[in-house]
């Protein structure tokens, strides 16, 4: 039996303990307490967003690329929607197994198959999509359809292509959309709503940049707004419902000045020969022509090209990526001549009755060196109008000759020679007017006379591209007025009519364009054979750019067994006169000779413009 | 004491437990409702389980508390019995063999030794001198040991530190040495590092490493603590609603009918419906508190102490793994969580409570 004193300590020390225990249990009902309190109220803000973000899902609907449109409405770029087979490439474990189960049930060309493998790494990163086929026909689609349930990392969809009606065509002016570089994709994706979230695509190829053309150059515009649309998902990231839809935005269509008409008609004036045709309207500035050949689809570019094909285009000597009429570099040759007479009347180092005796050659009075003309025997008794009319170098080197070359390098300046004259064109080359600054720096040499008086005939270091001979032309045109050119319909872009044409007044360029005229028009002109090509009268200078320096006529006819040292033809025109509306400028890679080469191509190509 | 006459026999209660318990089991049916997606067989099932626990717990008040000591010995017998045959017989799950499956329920008699162990202990200490000699320390600790080795051959390392636990409570209660209690305590710290490496599979290792950064592996290992953290800390001060609780009914919440339906409870019902929960809880606690002080003898103290602490522990395991500041265990919240044996030795523990709060002895010792 235990006594009640010991009952009494029991107690005390059962309670006492007992007590340490709660307390204990005490102290972590206060640390549950203390939690609950610091998630449900000092951080619930933190906590409601988390929990929002766990059941909604957003997902990044791409925008439809604007349309392009040539001046008269023509569509010269669209989307169009296709059904084709799309893989989830980070879904897909083994390629070339995944490539042959599909070849089970639907035709896969060796050309798609190496595309497929080509892309597949670089698209199996993010959720990127992966075409394997574009454009399948109904039958495939059905035999998809069955076997779909096998295939969780494929799908066929309605997706849209980047097309043009006319892929060969504008393929410079135009450009290409190709996938964008990670830089691009972030700058694409920071203009999304949800940057980091999934992408729903409309387009076959995921991801779109323009990479070229106008589809560069105009990308922001084209490229359109993101939308968005939100889930509410499941912890499995099964979606249950749709909560909010926003559209995506198109992109703005872009209106161009471009002429699609001028364009087929360059290009059949052309036949694939290399070269570049450059028209603008006198009155805006804005181009209608800007066509270089050779070309390649823009299509193909465009929707997925497998490296072979693209390496073949590459690698091709013509080289159809070249953007010629941007960027090719060619002596003016003899069409910089209305450029020097300008010059000439302007410092008094000639007046229209100046004349000079023309025996075929001039001979540089400090070395004796001869500069020869295109004529043996010359062209007589020369003046200003004559020496544009038959193109007689003799006058124009003589007339360099007294020139002063920073004057003369500075007022062909004006012309837009030696730099950019587009405000919206992608890459265009700058060319290169010379002077002695510019020959002690990357030639390290002084200049001589002899330099300038190339220069009279747009010879020697001076490059033009086609464009630059374009907006010369335009300015001969419009009698001197400068308009910037540019490749989208706007207000007439600034005109400045400030050229400082010092003792150069309107009759002087009537003078001018009655010269010009003729070159077509007169039975003596260069261009005399473009007379009866056309109805209306077309004020032109020929030009013939010579690749290499040469004593005589004979010496020519062995170079030219060399196909790629033939000269160029090149050609400047506008009209109709007396009130011309449109400028042009034609370079025909080796085509040896302006007047009867390059001409015909101006001529068909204003028609079409004119008519 | 507590006891209504009624023509032929008495009826022993204790109204504070009784009604707090009996609105626990109800928040408990109405919290699985919204848990369980509206699922009406999960409900009704776990109504008639409520419904025959607190059957059975008012039932096991009526026998005065000198049955429960003449029988403990036999109980727990009973309880290792089943636990060994769980062990030859029971059904495998995720490599553990925890259950025996009765047909109409599935039994964990784990669970089971937890109210046993701490009920022999107090009626085997019952008429030894204290504090309690070498001799009997050594004893209880052989079957302390026993149970818990038992258990953790399963496997099923967070039950045996329940009863581990149960089993020590009692020896402590009733005075064990502290000098025993310290050296005890140094070598369980000194025997730590080996305990980690040795006993602890590597999943539980992962468990206690995520409490202490669940960020670093949010899909993986951290997902449950994550998810419950969002739950309880979206749920504000007055909680989503009833039923709208984005976490638990999209599934983003992991065991929401079982351990963790705190989470749900905070989500919909806020810190306002944490507070209640918890001071039901922390009444019930009180009143054994009270209860324990006022036992009419040595077996009755220290079952009221021993049970109360088993209680009190599962508690605030559970909420501590919930609200992330305990490792991930599975434990249910008592009498709210969908049950299982844990439930039903609630209800048995608390019944015994009842009816050592209800029978007074006639005669004062």
């Amino acid at each position: 039996m235990i006594d009640l004193q010991e009952r009494f300590i029991e107690r005390k020390s059962f309670i006492y303990r007992l007590f340490i225990v709660y307390f204990m249990f005490g102290g972590l009902l206060l640390a549950v307490l203390y939690q609950t309190f610091q998630l449900q109220i000092a951080n619930y803000s933190e906590y409601e967003i988390a929990a929002l973000e766990n059941k909604t899902h957003e997902m990044n609907i791409q925008p439809t690329r604007g349309i392009i449109y040539d001046r008269d409405g023509n569509i010269l770029v669209k989307n169009i929607p296709t059904f084709n087979l799309i893989a989830i490439p980070n879904k897909v474990d083994d390629p070339e197994f995944f490539i042959a189960k599909i070849k089970s049930f639907i035709d896969i060309t060796e050309e798609e198959e190496n595309i497929f493998y080509e892309k597949f790494k670089s698209k199996a990163r993010y959720n990127r999509e992966l075409v394997v086929k574009t454009d399948l026909d109904q039958q495939e689609i059905a035999s998809f359809k069955v076997r779909k349930h096998n295939y969780p990392n494929l799908l066929v969809e309605k997706r849209y292509s980047r097309h043009s009606d006319f892929p060969n065509i504008l393929s410079h002016v135009l450009g290409y959309i190709g996938s964008p570089s990670d830089d691009e994709l972030s700058s694409i994706l920071t203009e999304a709503i949800h940057p980091r979230q999934e992408t729903i695509f409309s387009y076959a190829n995921g991801f779109i940049s323009g990479k070229s053309g106008i589809e560069k150059t105009f990308d922001n515009s084209l490229r359109g707004e993101f939308g968005e649309k939100v889930y509410e998902v499941d912890a499995r990231g099964k979606l249950l419902q749709e909560i909010s839809y926003t559209k995506p935005k198109e992109g703005n269509s872009i209106f161009t000045s471009l002429d699609l008409g001028s364009h087929i008609a360059a290009n059949e004036a052309l036949k694939g020969r290399m070269g570049a045709v450059v028209a603008v309207e006198i009155d805006t500035g804005a181009i209608v022509t800007l066509f270089s050949s050779p070309s390649y689809s823009i299509n193909d570019l465009s929707n997925g090209i497998s490296n072979n094909q693209f390496n073949a285009l590459i690698q091709n000597p013509n080289k159809p990526f070249f953007n010629r009429a941007l960027r090719g570099r060619y002596p003016p040759a003899s069409t910089i001549k209305p450029a020097l007479g300008i010059f000439g009347l302007q410092n008094k180092l000639i007046d229209w009755n100046f004349s000079i005796e023309d025996p075929g050659f001039f001979t540089l009075p400090e070395d004796g060196r001869i500069y020869r003309g295109w004529k043996k025997g010359g062209h007589g008794t020369v003046d200003l109008e004559k020496a544009l009319i038959v193109s007689s170098n003799t006058y124009f080197f003589s007339l360099a000759y007294r020139s002063d070359i920073n004057q003369l390098a500075d007022h062909l300046s004006k012309f837009g020679f030696g730099k950019k004259v587009c405000l919206d064109c992608f890459d265009e080359n700058e060319g290169l007017i010379p002077d002695p600054q510019w020959k002690r720096n990357k030639l390290n040499s002084g200049w001589s006379r002899g330099d300038t008086v190339n220069l009279g005939v747009g010879q020697g270091y001076m490059v033009a591209t086609p464009i630059q001979l374009a907006y010369y032309s335009s300015i001969l045109a419009k009698k001197g007025a400068i308009n910037k050119l540019s490749l989208v319909q706007s207000e007439p872009n600034q005109v400045d009519h400030g050229m400082n044409l010092n003792n150069f007044t309107k009759k002087d360029w009537d003078r001018l364009h009655i010269a010009m005229t003729d070159v077509i028009d007169s039975p003596a002109g260069t261009s005399r054979r473009l007379k009866d090509l056309k109805s209306f009268q077309v004020a032109a200078k020929s030009g013939t750019a010579e690749l290499v320096s040469l004593d005589s006529k004979e010496d020519y006819l062995l170079v030219r067994q060399n196909e790629a040292q033939r000269d160029h033809a090149i050609m400047i025109a506008f009209g109709p006169m007396p009130d011309p509306k449109y400028a042009v400028s034609v370079v025909i890679e080796n085509g040896e000779s302006g007047g009867a080469v390059a001409g015909p191509v101006a001529i068909s190509v204003l028609k079409e413009l004119i008519k | 004491m507590r006891l209504l006459k009624f023509r032929r026999f008495n009826f022993f209660y204790d109204p504070y437990l009784l009604v707090s318990i009996i609105l626990l089991s109800f928040i408990g049916l109405i919290v699985l409702y919204s848990a369980s997606q509206g699922n009406t067989t999960i409900v009704i099932k776990q109504s008639i389980f409520v419904f025959f626990g607190i059957m059975l717990m008012i039932g096991v008040s009526q026998p005065d508390p000198a049955f429960y000591k003449n029988i403990s010995g036999l109980f727990l017998v009973f309880s290792i019995f089943l636990v060994i045959l769980t062990i030859l017989f029971g059904n495998e799950i995720n490599g553990a063999k925890r259950w025996l499956d009765l047909g109409f329920f599935t039994l964990q008699p784990s669970e089971l030794i937890k109210i046993a162990l701490p009920i022999f202990l107090a009626s085997y200490l019952y008429d030894k001198s204290l504090p309690i000699n070498l001799r009997h320390t050594f004893i209880s600790i052989l079957i302390i040991g026993a149970s818990f080795f038992l258990i953790v051959f399963q496997p099923d390392l967070g039950t045996s530190i329940v009863v581990l636990l149960a089993g020590f409570y009692v020896l402590f209660l009733a005075g064990l040495s502290w000098k025993f209690i310290g050296s005890a305590f140094a070598m369980f710290t000194l025997s730590l590092p080996f305990l980690w490496n040795n006993l602890l599979e590597p999943f539980q290792r992962q468990r206690i490493a995520t409490l202490f950064n669940p960020e670093a592996d949010p899909f993986g290992a951290g997902w449950n603590i994550t998810q419950s953290k969002i739950a309880i800390g979206s749920g504000g001060i007055f909680g989503k609603g009833y039923g709208s609780g984005s976490q638990a009914h999209l599934d983003f919440l992991p065991e929401t009918k079982t351990d963790f339906i705190f989470a749900v409870i905070a989500e919909e019902f806020g810190f306002f419906g944490t507070l209640i929960l918890l001071s039901i809880y922390t009444f019930i606690l009180f009143r054994c508190f009270y209860l324990s002080f006022n036992a009419r003898d040595r077996f009755c103290r220290l079952t009221i102490g021993g049970l109360s602490l088993i209680f009190v522990t599962t508690i605030f395991v559970n909420l501590g793994m919930v609200v992330g500041i305990l490792p991930v265990v599975g434990m249910p919240l008592p009498f709210i969580s969908m049950g299982g044996t844990s439930l039903l030795s609630f209800y048995i523990a608390f019944g015994i409570i009842i009816s050592m709060a209800s029978h007074k002895k006639l005669i004062q010792q």
